[in-house]
């Protein structure tokens, strides 16, 4: 009981437990916020590279595999699905305008059923938007506005609905590249882009100003079907029209990603559905109606079905499928679907056995182990904060003892025992700890939930920006606490208190009453 | 235990310091007892052990062990037999300290001051339950010093007599049986020094207690009953001259 009163005592007529209290409140706050801001922005890195992948991928490549709408439909008829999409997935080369020429991987999707299975929609660049990103909030310079400038005509709409459906609006296929890919949309401090307008001045003495605004233009694709050999066939080069670009937050992808309309990759990549014939025996055949001879046409004996490498499954809403035994269960489910598949179109259809069966976890295993380490390392900084803040707490507990020691001699002359003195400065050291944490916890979430306000501040007033949007590829630094995190290094910081006060209280309880009583 | 017996004796108490490799001895064979109900003095020059004696009475401290027959009793029992945790509780609930230099708890109020002592008896769920009759104990207690009124000072805020009452009521909110003071008046002017001893003597006649003071000063061992005098380490023989028990 005494304890409890000295407790509050104590600790509202002292600096001293003001010091100790401090240090365990700056550690929690330091390591807290670290700890949201560094797992935020790695969290924004995965969910970047899940974007585009949905979340398990069925994947034969280059001849690829038929009946895909049956697999899809029996996808979907399963619980566990939400959705899945056909994919075609291969390499080109790229011929801009201007004649750049850029190697990328082409993904032939239709536009509607992608976006079921990822995040699609949202990575259409071009579109309008009634807000502006945050650090353009002054500036606006962002065209997608619909301010003034050289985009001020442009019809947002038209060109969002044509970027979700890859087609013209004359219902001609069209692309989507990474907003990366041109080079010609330039990234500003704010985040946005602004599509490039360089000035040329002509030979008369005029100024131009050439639209670089890839999406009112075209550009050449060349694909190269391969045989099941992996032999090139011949080289398939189309002009088409470019509908919009996306953004996903990884620069790879933006960089060296581009998007078309399925069928005109199925056609160009030779894997659209075709009647199979059978050539004449004769080359010229007697023709009862007009009785002449005419050319012979071949036979038609079948159709071969539309082909797909690549069918992307999307899981249910409630399956999880963030850890890695969850969608490793849920890929095993697909894998079991896909069996069935295989059963139903026995030598038509890869085996189930050799089918490639992934999950977004499989595809991204060198990021997330990137990002296990980074978060190991917090832990281990976090580790030495502790350790540190132990030192200092047992220093100020130390000599708050010292200077307590008469008050030791009394509580002793009145009966209080050794354990009693102990027990006092462990609670002691627990109160500075909790209310430390406490307060601690509370800064931490000011400055994680103001980080962005902070952050511009620093940059305004200081000049100091440690995430440049044009480095890390996104427009906000994510600003979620993480309460387990927090709950964690509140606790941490309240045994880290107990722990520094642990060897000040044994002192205590074991002095000497009668030296104690004496101490001057 | 009869009436008349001894309720605190000392037997043959021997203590030596040791300062670095030098032992100081300061009690050599010291014999002192009180019956039930007296005041006695205890009277000495400083540095003669006085404060040492009473640190082994209140069992704050315990007395050099290898001399024959040496042995505190309290109502019968040895001091040293009891454990640690015994005599914890022998000074929680039997004895009551009083100290020359008052030691008040300096963050407590008055009031908190006094019930401290019965915190530390009680324990947490102890104290709960008998929160309200010691707070109406203690405050009873400091209204019988005239403090009634400064019950949520601090004691930086009390002159020295006052700061002295609010100890002696401390040491008597858990009813002990022997009172422990040890120089109650050496840090008080005369006239605040006489009004605290006509405290202790009323308390005394009131609670039936038993005053074990020690003291360097005649005129402050002229108000108990009994006076004995402290030297070299052991109770100097009566009729030293100056050593008589002079009625108060
Ligand atoms: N812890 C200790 N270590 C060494 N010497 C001590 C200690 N406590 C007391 N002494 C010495 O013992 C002697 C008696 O002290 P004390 O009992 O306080 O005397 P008094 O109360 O009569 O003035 C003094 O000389 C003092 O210096
Ligand atoms: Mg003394």
């Amino acid at each position: 009981m005494y304890q409890l009163l000295l407790t509050r005592k104590y600790l509202t007529s002292k600096v001293m437990p003001l010091l100790a209290m401090a240090a365990v409140t700056l550690s929690v706050a330091t390591v807290l916020v670290t700890w949201s801001v560094m797992g935020g922005f790695l969290n924004t890195l995965l969910s970047s590279g899940r974007t585009l992948i949905g979340d398990v991928s069925i994947h034969w490549p280059n001849v690829g595999f038929p009946y895909y709408d049956d697999l899809i439909e029996r996808l979907e008829a399963d619980p566990q699905v939400a959705a899945a999409a056909p994919l075609i997935e291969t390499f080109g080369v790229v011929a801009l305008p201007d004649d750049q020429v850029h190697g990328v991987v082409v993904k032939g999707v239709d536009g509607p059923s992608y976006a079921r299975v990822s995040g699609f929609d949202d990575s259409v660049w071009w579109r309008p938007i009634d807000e502006p990103l945050r650090k353009d909030r002054e500036t606006r310079e962002d065209p997608r506005l619909g301010g003034e400038g050289y985009h001020a005509g442009t019809d947002w709409n038209a060109l969002l609905e044509s970027g979700l459906t890859l087609s013209e609006p004359d219902g001609e296929a069209a692309v989507v590249p990474g907003i990366e890919l041109s080079g010609w949309n330039f990234r500003r401090a704010s985040g946005v882009y602004v599509p490039g307008a360089p000035a040329m001045s002509s030979r008369d003495g005029r100024t131009d100003y050439l639209n670089l605004f890839l999406p009112d233009g075209e550009l050449t694709l060349h694909l190269m079907p391969l045989d099941s050999r992996g032999r090139g066939v011949e080289t398939v080069t189309r002009t088409v029209p470019v509908a919009n670009e996306f953004h996903s937050g990884i620069f790879e992808a933006d960089s060296r990603t581009m998007f078309a309309r399925l069928d005109l990759i199925q056609r160009m990549m030779k894997m659209d559905a075709a009647e199979k014939i059978v050539a004449p025996a004769s080359p010229f055949v007697f023709d009862p109606a007009s009785g002449e001879l005419v050319q012979a046409q071949p036979e038609v004996v079948g159709v071969d079905p539309a082909r797909v490498t690549t069918v992307l499954v999307r899981a249910a809403e409630g399956v999880p499928v963030e850890s890695e035994a969850a969608i490793a269960a849920f890929r095993d489910r697909v894998a079991d679907i896909y069996a069935e598949f295989a059963e139903a179109h026995q030598g038509e259809v890869p085996s189930s056995m050799s089918i490639l069966v992934r999950s977004w976890r499989d595809q991204n295993r060198s990021m997330i182990a990137a990002v296990e380490k980074e978060t190991g390392l917090v832990l281990f900084v976090f580790g030495l904060v502790c350790f540190t803040t132990v030192f200092l707490v047992l220093a100020i507990f130390w000599s708050m003892v010292s200077e307590k020691t008469k008050d030791i001699g009394i509580l002793r002359s009145l009966g209080g025992s050794t354990a009693g003195i102990a027990a006092l400065w462990l609670q002691y050291g627990a109160a500075v700890g909790t209310v430390g944490s406490g307060v601690g916890l509370i800064a931490a979430w000011l400055v994680v939930r103001n980080i962005n306000e902070i952050h511009e501040w620093l940059g305004q007033n200081l000049g100091l920006v440690i995430w440049d949007p044009a480095v890390y590829y996104f427009f906000e630094i994510p600003s979620d606490m993480d309460w387990s995190k927090a709950a964690t290094v509140v606790v941490a910081g309240v045994l880290t208190c107990l722990i520094g006060a642990l060897i000040p209280a044994v002192r205590a309880g074991a002095m000497d009453p009668v030296r104690a009583l004496r101490f001057e | 235990m009869t009436e008349t017996g001894p309720i605190i004796s000392a037997t043959n108490l021997h203590k030596t310091y040791k300062m670095g490799r030098v032992k100081v001895p300061v009690l050599r064979g010291l014999s002192v007892s009180a019956r039930k109900g007296e005041w006695v003095a205890i009277l000495g020059a400083s540095g003669s052990g006085k404060s040492t004696l009473l640190h082994l009475l209140g069992g704050l401290d315990r007395p050099d062990r290898g001399h024959k027959d040496t042995a505190i009793h309290f109502e019968g029992k040895p001091l040293g037999k009891m454990s640690r945790h015994e005599l914890d509780r022998y000074r929680a609930t039997q004895v009551g300290f009083v100290f020359q230099f008052y030691h008040l708890l300096p963050e407590l109020r008055v009031l908190e001051n006094v019930t401290v002592g019965a915190m530390v008896r009680h324990g947490l769920t102890g104290f709960l339950g008998a929160k309200h009759k010691v707070n109406r104990r203690a405050t009873e207690l400091l209204d019988a010093f005239g403090l009634g009124h400064r019950l949520r000072h601090r004691p930086g805020e009390l002159s020295g007599g006052e700061r002295q009452r609010v100890a002696i009521a401390r040491a008597l909110i858990n009813q002990p049986r022997l009172l422990l003071a040890d120089e109650p008046t050496g840090n008080l002017d005369r006239k605040t020094g006489e009004a605290i001893l006509d405290s202790l003597a009323a308390l005394r006649e009131k609670l039936a207690l038993t005053v074990v003071m020690v003291t360097h000063d005649q005129h402050v061992a002229d108000r108990a009953d009994r006076v004995i005098r402290l030297a070299d380490g052991v109770v100097a023989p009566e009729g030293v001259p100056g050593a008589e028990n002079a009625s108060p």
